[in-house]
């Protein structure tokens, strides 16, 4: 389960701070962090005050793009977006760190899985305003097609909600990634296990 | 890797392209290339600083990059400048080689003490004179600025803000090491010999 903070329009470090606390009374997850708004020594200050935290519950921090900040704030991985330097070079500069990325068509798929990188998140399968950008809901097909062609994990991202998990994972998806559910840091830990649970079923 | 003396660093606009920005400038004799494009994505400036890199290296000239200290460690280059809104030059200096040359921007001797003390090699003091190339809601600093905020980090300086053929000198008899300059080279019609000029006016 990949937890994604974010972050287009507005910085909500509050929002990451407390999603980070919650992390402790949660299962484990990779919470990614993605805050286009803040500028680098925003960023790095509150990636290294939530490293620690994250780092304690069991779950994995990364950051979204920025390795340098990464390795500088202590998270355990990079989050790559498709435009983003080459993610062979990142493998090769950034050992240590779990490194995924974004993919939102075939081509950049198989492009990915050749350069070492440890996951895809592959979307959005199902509509989400949040994923917007990123083009129309590519649908389970889709899904399914990638999940056949491609040898390293793959997460399902946009518009999971937990009742659509089994049909991503149905498809081959190892797990999936979600932003809305999370808005709600309180309720954090149960909305991840009630994913959890209907990975399961 | 050390900063040369009587330096024209041209840092890249938002809007040339910045491979053959660089090209012009090394061959108008700058000393250093500096990669700053706010707006662009991380494969864009991975792909420029690849290559504006290869043209410093054939001229031996320094390449550094501004705030993205990962795309600086992808290409290898001789090092980053850091704004005060960018990662402290600290954690800069633990990400790169050892003699990588850090430049931080300061405007203020406080500020200049605390980049020397986190590890900088140099610090950008500014903005000297009036300048349009940045939103700068502060009063410009003047040369006067450039001697004391140097010996109060014991670091060289590299002035920019506002910095032309007219005052280049001027900036230099005031202590500087080096100058950084965006529109006076960017905004000419002839980039190339815009840089020559300023050398020109900088080793007089």
């Amino acid at each position: 389960m990949i937890v994604s903070s974010g972050g287009e329009h507005l910085s909500q470090k509050g929002l990451v701070l407390a999603q980070a606390q919650a992390l402790a009374r949660s299962a484990p997850v990779i919470f990614q962090v993605r805050e286009k708004m803040l500028d680098s020594a925003s960023m790095w200050r509150l990636c290294s005050q939530i490293a620690p935290l994250v780092d304690n519950s069991g779950s994995i921090l990364t950051i979204n793009e920025r390795f340098d900040i990464a390795l500088a704030s202590k998270a355990g991985g990079v989050h790559l977006p498709e435009s983003s330097c080459p993610a062979d070079v990142v493998r090769k500069t950034a050992r240590k760190l779990l490194a995924g990325q974004s993919v939102h068509s075939e081509t950049a798929a198989l492009k990915a899985t050749s350069t070492g990188l440890d996951y895809l998140l592959f979307g959005p399968v199902f509509h989400t305003p949040s994923k917007e950008p990123f083009g129309p809901p590519q649908g389970l097909d889709r899904l399914r097609e990638i999940c056949e062609k491609v040898r390293i994990p793959v997460f399902a991202v946009g518009g999971i909600t937990p009742e659509k998990v089994p049909a991503c994972i149905e498809c081959g998806a190892w797990g999936v990634a979600a932003l809305t559910p999370f808005l709600d840091a309180g309720s954090l830990p149960e909305t991840v296990n009630r994913f959890y649970s209907f990975m399961q079923s | 890797m050390t900063l040369p003396r009587r330096v024209l660093c041209v840092i890249t606009d938002e809007h040339s392209n910045p491979v053959e920005l660089a090209r012009m400038a090394l061959q108008g004799g700058a000393g250093m290339v500096q990669l700053r494009r706010k707006t662009a994505s991380g494969q864009e400036l991975y792909e420029w600083a690849v290559r504006i890199q290869a043209l410093c290296s054939e001229q031996q000239a320094l390449f550094i990059v501004n705030d993205r200290v990962d795309i600086a460690m992808a290409v290898h280059a001789d090092g980053v400048h850091l704004g005060q809104q960018d990662l402290p030059a600290s954690a800069a200096r633990a990400l790169l080689a050892p003699d990588a040359i850090i430049g931080v921007s300061v405007s203020s001797a406080t500020e200049a003490i605390k980049a020397a003390e986190e590890g900088a090699s140099y610090i950008g003091v500014g903005h000297i004179f009036p300048t349009f190339s940045k939103d700068k809601p502060s009063e410009p600093l003047g040369t006067a600025s450039i001697r004391p905020i140097g010996r109060a980090a014991q670091l060289p300086v590299i002035a920019i803000g506002g910095i032309g053929h007219d005052n280049a000198a001027e900036v230099i008899r005031a202590g500087a090491s080096g100058i950084a300059v965006i529109s006076a080279v960017s905004d000419s019609d002839d980039p190339e010999t815009a840089a020559r000029e300023l050398v020109r006016r900088i080793r007089e």
